[in-house]
């Protein structure tokens, strides 16, 4: 062989074990000492806007730390579906060194880290309501957000005591988030004597919200129950402004978001509610507004609750870390036993790791205005 | 009332399926390649009068020409990234192209303007318009008949001037317009121009009326590959036609039955045309290639 | 036997590009030695995808059909595995064949309908299959578990032993593709890898030669959809959670990706993209959101830096660094005795042959019969019928009306490639020839003996197809370096040689020749003539198209004459030439007066 060959065969091979070697790129192993705690949320693809509030929450909290402990961490988008989920965590793991992991609100990536979770023995920290993810008797999960059992009880109360209607139509997402939420708000709707009169599944693609809406209508309900992500939930309001709906409506947890109310007019959002765990743009909290600032300092945008909880997700694990939990293990132990009042409510786990256990109702006033209407604390 | 809005909603829907769908078109008929990446144009012109709309506070109807040269000058940019280097190559090479473009772009999206959908200028302002007691949504209506304008002018631009016989000689025998004297290349660029051109528009009066988000582009793509392929591949009127029928299983049909079910039956209605007419409802335009 | 065996090894061995053997080579140590946990488990789901890919090349590369299914027979067996893994407790040992045999099933069902469809009907049908498959999985809740899918689907056990990560994994799913690869690979090499290409590349002419390229196209998508299953199965055990996400559009993008950015006939192709395009995101993590966009980047620019692939990019790299002579030709055996063994017993019987065009009569009531050693020439006027007549025979066309008997068996209506089958060749107007293809395999894949032999290995039986073509060829006088080149270099009246060269190597009875005349010199149509005349004086029955008397008197036995789809007149050539009929369809009626041309 020719020596300018060789040498592009040597630089090809050089090039090969460097790119095959994905751990080559990106930051070095952890220091001894510190706390690491990685942040795997869903940056693209459909829960971008839910993974991204995610991620802000997790990294406030993680750059806010008190002083005394060595944070480090790293953000790995987990992207459209449980294989990259998987792959993000395996790729931390393999790495070493990690005492808790911020884990995405995608349902069906958590299904998929739940076993990895339990095998190689680190808790994950999230945000995903699926009921069944703390239904499998796994200990290393840990969920900072009512799950669907309770969010669907305080959203159903609300309709059936609070509005006093007995005849909802429920129209849901034809998604994890939707149909797993559709599930707990039939079963509390039978339980309080409400009858559903309609109900139907919408793809997240679906632009025109019409014929849901006539539909309702024609079935004489007395309330429309939403469970829809957030640009669905916003275009459905506007059509059912511009058509006269005329029933009151209350939405799932994405109306919360000040994302989706910003896409409406005051007049769309008029009399609207919505179920949340907690509303921090519309908490007259003085810490709670604190953060809010904070938020919008460091990020440019409105913080919505699921940033809210998943930063105080993160702070309870860095309580735990100031107390002394380094490893997994202690942390796992920390969080399964530990009792810590965030922002939003206090947490505490039920044995199965539900942490949260208060819902909201919020609403928006005539001028389109959210304040929260009713709270439903220790539901679950 | 609900059968009026329904209507014209359901128009609204079509009519920007039809933008999205004519651009695909156009570049089928003078490349040969499929554009993957048309939905995801049309998203990144709605991007772009929103972006527009943040500066300058000016009517949609005149943001609307200037979304599109934009978008024009883009999509000539984008022949000569995604397609020029490949034009030789079999038409599966440019799908892929376009495919990779089509991911930059829709995460390009999602980098710079963040996840959440945005809403895009109004094309008018002011609410319904009232017609001797019916009460018309202005938007949709608005929107059709700006679709219906583009569509007349595109027509008239194919049929009627030179540059127009210009690029349908090219599309329909690249050799020959070489031959007599037709720069082709350029007329490639230019038909990139004009299709994605029309994807912007689309974006923007998807953007008003529906919202857009990064992740859009995608079911676009699918619309629009439906509507052209039924109506039969590279016929202009097909593919406005089939954008009509996409969009009234989305509609009529969801009041019908349901909308998943609507959705399947679109499937299964794609299968039956194609099993009984293998070259689309329309059929294919004489003369094109072999 | 133990040499023979060394022999082909040596061959193959040959074939390999070094490229790849220190690839396979870096990649095993790089497995076993540097891999940590997080690499291992990269380079297994890259496994898994290669083998869909594997299966995806056999529809798309080489059945040349852009189908936009396959995600959804990944999708498929990754539901079929987890609902009789996590529903019935089922092993990997019956989910894995489960998935595959669900998917080829499915594949069989979709097929009838849609494997007609052309070019870009076809992907649109295969998309709203996979459309139709991921609505159903989203909607069906009770069975697929909506969009929440379904979890708890167990790791692979294989006796006793549960394979959750590591070594193992990788030896259970590269070993998997070590095995599919090597069946695809076996199943394209040889004659049948000829006829494959033929049956994509140039259809009328697989079917003149008795190719069934229908049955070839139904055979690659079931058994590509059988690969999608089983890369299904596998991926639903590893990732132990089944979500619609796998029969979203991406998989089907990234599946498509794989086998242009890799190569679209190579199993080497498969393998290189899948491991290219499973691994590119994973590099591109440290830009967090941004991370996919750099990887859309990545992808254009290797498109367009490799666009027929990175297969075809190694085969240059592999020239550069290695430059080294074409390989020598095979060398031709000495010249077979004789071109034809049609018997002489062949009876060509077409009764009231009839032929409508929407309200056009192109063939009315034609009769006529031909033996073995007869030289039948049709004439007529442009749109006489001539062509289609011939189109009748070979199946192109199906009559309306009459029949078609060859040695007592009616054959009007068959497919062509029946038709072929049954001994009748064809040569058209416009040479029909695989264009990328030597003049070689172009006959070569004429060769139906070995095609359908299974006895003995296919490089064998290729290199005897070759054989038995070259004799061919240099009977019909194209030289043996004209042979090795591709027939679209070659000049028109050598095209048309080869296209008769292939006829014959198919052994016909009947020879059906469209104007094989028309663009040669004198000393073509000579040696054309005399070809002819040597094939009827060893039993063969001849029918040709010609506008030329002149080549026509003294070759051909008798003469047919057409006018507006009719026979006016029948005869000797002197006869027929004579006939006032004629003379009128040629030069128009002229009443009162007579005479020849």
């Amino acid at each position: 062989m020719r020596p300018i060959q060789t040498t592009i065969a040597m630089i090809a091979l050089a090039a090969a074990v460097a790119l095959i070697h994905p751990g080559l790129i990106g930051p070095a192993m952890a220091q001894t000492g510190a706390i690491r705690i990685p942040v795997l949320v869903p940056l693209t693809g459909p829960l971008a806007l839910e993974g991204t509030s995610q991620r802000n929450g997790a990294v406030m909290a993680l750059t806010d730390a008190p002083v005394g402990v060595r944070i480090e961490y790293e953000v790995l988008d987990t992207g459209a579906a449980p294989e990259t989920a998987v792959n993000a965590l395996e790729r931390v793991l393999a790495r070493g060194g990690v005492s808790v992991i911020v884990a995405p609100i995608f349902g069906a990536q958590m299904l998929a880290m739940l076993p990895i979770a339990a095998e190689r023995k680190v808790p994950l920290i999230t945000i995903s309501g699926t009921a069944q993810l703390t239904e499998m008797g796994n200990p290393y999960v840990f969920r900072f957000f009512p799950n669907d059992s309770v969010a669907k009880t305080a959203h159903a109360l609300y309709v059936v005591e609070a509005l006093g209607k007995k005849r909802p139509a429920v129209l849901f997402q034809t998604t994890a988030y939707g149909q797993s939420g559709r599930q707990h708000l039939a079963a509390n709707f039978a339980r309080l004597g409400a009858t559903v009169v309609f109900e139907e599944g919408l793809d997240i693609n679906l632009k025109d919200f019409l014929p849901a809406l006539i539909k309702a209508k024609q079935a004489n309900a007395d309330a429309l129950v939403l469970q829809l992500h957030a640009a669905p939930t916003a275009l459905l309001l506007r059509q059912a402004a511009s058509m006269g709906l005329g029933i009151p409506i209350v939405a799932g947890s994405a109306m919360h978001q000040p994302t989706t109310a910003a896409l409406l007019q005051p007049a769309e959002r008029k009399g609207v509610c919505a179920e949340s765990a907690s509303s921090p743009v519309s908490s007259i909290d003085p810490a709670v507004e604190r953060w809010v600032a904070a938020y919008r300092r460091e990020f440019g945008a409105e913080p919505d609750d699921f940033a809210l909880t998943q930063y105080d997700a993160v702070r309870m694990a860095i309580d735990a870390a100031v107390q002394g939990a380094r490893g997994p293990e202690e942390m796992r132990a920390a969080l399964a036993s530990g009792n810590f009042t965030g922002l939003a409510m206090t947490y505490k786990s039920d044995g199965m790791g539900n942490m949260a256990h208060d819902a909201i109702i919020m609403c928006y006033d005539d001028q389109g205005r959210p304040r929260i209407d009713r709270r439903y604390p220790r539901l679950g | 009332m609900s059968a009026i809005q329904l209507t014209a909603n359901g128009l609204a829907l079509g009519a920007s399926y039809a933008l999205v769908a004519l651009g695909f078109v156009l570049i089928v008929n003078a490349t040969g390649a499929v554009n993957f990446a048309q939905g995801d144009l049309a998203v990144a012109g709605g991007f772009l009068t929103v972006a527009l709309a943040g500066v300058v506070n000016l009517p949609g109807v005149v943001l609307l020409p200037i979304a599109m040269v934009a978008m024009a000058g883009f999509g000539v940019a984008f022949a000569y990234l995604a397609y020029f280097p490949l034009r030789h190559q079999p038409p599966a090479t440019v799908f892929i192209s376009t495919i990779a473009f089509g991911i930059v772009l829709e995460n390009g999206a999602n980098g710079l303007f963040g996840a959440a959908p945005r809403l895009g200028p109004p094309l008018l302002p002011g609410g319904p318009v009232e017609l001797s007691g019916l009460i018309l949504p202005r938007q949709s209506l608005a929107i059709v008949a700006v679709t219906c304008v583009l569509i007349a002018g595109l027509q008239f631009v194919l049929m009627h001037t030179q540059f127009g016989r210009r690029l349908r000689a090219t599309a329909q025998d690249a050799e020959m317009a070489r031959a007599v004297g037709i720069p082709v290349g350029a007329m490639i660029a230019w038909t990139f121009a004009l299709a994605i051109g029309l994807a912007g528009a689309a974006g923007m009066l998807l953007s008003n009326q529906f919202f857009i988000a990064p992740g859009d582009g995608t079911n676009l793509m699918l619309k629009a590959y439906i509507a052209v392929t039924i109506g039969g591949w590279g016929r202009i009127w097909g593919a406005v036609a089939g954008a009509l029928i996409v969009a009234f299983f989305e509609t009529i049909l969801a009041v019908l039955l349901s909308q998943s079910a609507a959705e399947m039956f679109l499937y299964l209605a794609v299968l039956v045309v194609l099993g009984l007419r293998p070259r689309g409802l329309l059929g294919e335009t004489i003369g094109r290639r072999a | 036997m133990p040499t023979a065996w060394r022999k082909n090894a040596a061959r193959a061995a040959a074939g390999l590009n070094p490229l790849y053997a220190a690839g396979t080579v870096f990649l095993v140590v790089y497995a076993l030695v540097f891999a940590d946990s997080y690499d291992q488990r990269i380079l297994a789901i890259a496994g898994i995808y290669a083998l869909l890919v594997i299966g995806y090349q056999l529809v798309f590369g080489h059945a040349g059909a852009i189908s936009l299914a396959q995600a959804a027979f990944f999708g498929l067996g990754a539901y079929v595995t987890a609902l009789l893994a996590t529903r019935l407790g089922l092993p990997f040992l019956v989910t894995f064949p489960a998935s595959l045999a669900a998917a080829a099933a499915l594949a069989a069902l979709v097929a009838l309908p849609v494997l007609r469809l052309e070019s870009h009907y076809f992907a649109l049908a295969t998309l709203a299959i996979g459309q139709a498959a991921l609505a159903a999985a989203v909607n069906w809740e009770s069975l697929t578990g909506g969009g929440g899918g379904l979890g708890g689907v167990p790791p692979v056990s294989l006796f006793g032993f549960a394979i959750t990560r590591g070594v193992w994994l990788l030896a259970l799913i590269w070993g998997l593709v070590a095995v599919g690869g090597a069946v695809a690979w076996l199943l394209i090499r040889g004659p049948r890898g000829l006829a494959i290409r033929a049956a994509r590349e140039a259809p009328m002419a697989a079917g003149a030669v008795g190719i069934d390229a229908g049955r070839m196209r139904f055979t690659l998508f079931v058994l590509g959809a059988a690969y999608g299953g089983g890369a299904g199965a596998l991926h639903a055990h590893l990732l132990g959670v089944v979500s619609p996400e796998v029969l979203r559009l991406p998989v089907m993008v990234s599946c498509l990706a794989m086998t242009i950015i890799g190569g679209r006939t190579r199993v080497a192709g498969a393998i290189i993209g899948a491991l290219l395009l499973v691994h590119l995101p994973e590099w591109f993590r440290f830009a967090e959101r941004f991370g996919p966009l750099v990887y859309g980047l990545a992808l254009l620019a290797t498109i367009i830096a490799a666009p027929d692939g990175l297969t075809g990019a190694a085969a240059r790299l592999r020239q550069f660094l290695w430059p080294g002579a074409p390989p020598p030709p095979p060398e031709i055996p000495p010249r077979a005795g004789s071109l034809s063994h049609a018997p002489a017993s062949t009876e060509l019987k077409v009764s009231d042959l009839s032929k409508r065009f929407g309200g056009v009569a192109a063939v009315r009531d034609v009769s006529f019969t031909l033996r073995g050693g007869e030289i039948l020439g049709l004439i007529g006027p442009n749109g006489s019928g001539k062509t289609t007549i011939l189109n009748l025979i070979t199946g192109i066309e199906r009559p309306d009306g009459g029949r078609i008997v060859l040695n007592g068996e009616d054959i009007a209506g068959w497919n062509p490639h029946r038709i072929a089958r049954r001994g009748i060749g064809r040569a058209f107007q416009t040479p029909m020839l695989v264009e990328s293809m030597t003049a070689l395999d172009n006959v070569a894949l004429a060769n139906q003996t070995a095609l359908n032999a299974r006895a003995y290995y296919p490089g064998r039986r290729l290199a005897d197809a070759r054989a038995e073509a070259a004799s061919f060829l240099d009977r019909l006088e194209i030289g043996s370096s004209a042979m090795h080149r591709r027939v679209a270099e070659l000049p028109h009246g050598a095209r048309r040689r080869v296209e008769i060269a292939r006829a014959l190597a198919a052994h016909p009875r009947i020879l059906v020749l469209d104007e094989p005349a028309a663009g040669l010199d004198e000393n073509e149509r000579e040696a054309l003539r005399s070809t002819l005349r040597d094939l009827a004086a060893q039993g063969m029955a001849l029918i040709v198209i010609e506008h030329d008397f002149h080549f026509l008197s003294g070759l051909a036995s008798r003469l047919i004459c057409l006018d507006a789809g009719q026979v006016i007149a029948q005869g000797t050539a002197d006869a027929v030439r004579r006939n006032r009929l004629v003379v009128a369809a040629f030069f128009g009626p002229t009443p009162g007066e007579d005479g020849a041309p």
